[in-house]
């Protein structure tokens, strides 16, 4: 198991492309995987920096990541905030809109689901847990 | 993350080199009011050294396009890798901007 700690803050979010290179290492991602990967954790990380824990700092974000090389790799994002489901409060996304009728926003969530392939949302003990799982195949 | 600007006399160009993640997105709002400028004409983003793009970067790449559109110019966007390019196709941006 592989774990990161981070706090609540952006700038916390600078150590996520050293956990995805340790990840790309360990399981033997190809590169678009890798990218993938990169790509899920930044959104979901970045939502609950935003959203789980308002006008609070210095609070807990526990990224965790297991996984069987060749097979599939677990993410799970973990903390003890508000209560949000990302995956059911995610706008849907007009890919087929204009510029001026594009919304700004509202894509990261989107780009989870279509960077991984399975996120499932669970609020257990006063804890959001996100896990999502890449099939490594 | 670090955008190299070149300002010819019609159009400026927009280097991106490195990660354009949630934390660098936060950090390059001047170089992006800067490319915002010339609204009116063309606007050259070479994504060539760019490595990675989240949604925080497609939000600046979009109210770019925004006010390049109500301005009447364009935005083109240049070598952007497969994975890149990728993440334009999946979201629709491909569609919105010139592509070279």
């Amino acid at each position: 198991m592989y774990k990161l700690p981070i706090t609540n803050d952006i700038s916390e979010m600078e150590h996520l492309e050293e956990f995805v290179n340790e990840m790309a290492e360990a399981f033997n991602l190809a590169d678009d995987f890798k990218f993938q990967l990169g790509l899920a954790l930044d959104e979901a990380v970045a939502n609950v920096v935003m959203y789980a824990y308002p006008d609070k700092e210095g609070m807990p974000i526990h990224i965790e990541a297991d996984g069987e090389q060749g097979k599939k790799l677990i993410i799970r994002i973990i903390d003890e905030g508000v209560e949000f489901n990302p995956l059911a409060e995610a706008p849907e996304v007009d890919t087929d809109a204009t510029t001026e009728d594009r919304e700004i926003g509202g894509l990261g969530i989107f780009l989870v689901k279509e960077s991984m392939d399975d996120v499932q949302y669970e609020r257990k003990d006063g804890k959001n847990i996100l896990t999502m799982t890449k099939n490594l195949l | 993350m670090e955008i190299i600007i070149k300002e010819n006399a019609n159009s400026i160009e927009g280097h991106f080199v490195g990660r354009l993640d949630t934390v660098a997105a936060t950090k390059v709002g001047s170089e992006m009011a800067k490319l915002g400028e010339y609204a009116d004409r063309e606007i050259l983003l070479d994504f060539a050294e760019l490595e990675f793009i989240s949604s925080s970067g497609l939000r600046l790449l979009l109210m770019l396009n925004k006010q390049s559109k109500a301005k009447k110019g364009k935005v083109i966007i240049a070598n952007a890798s497969d994975d890149i390019k990728h993440v334009l196709k999946l979201t629709g941006f491909i569609s919105l901007f010139e592509i070279r």
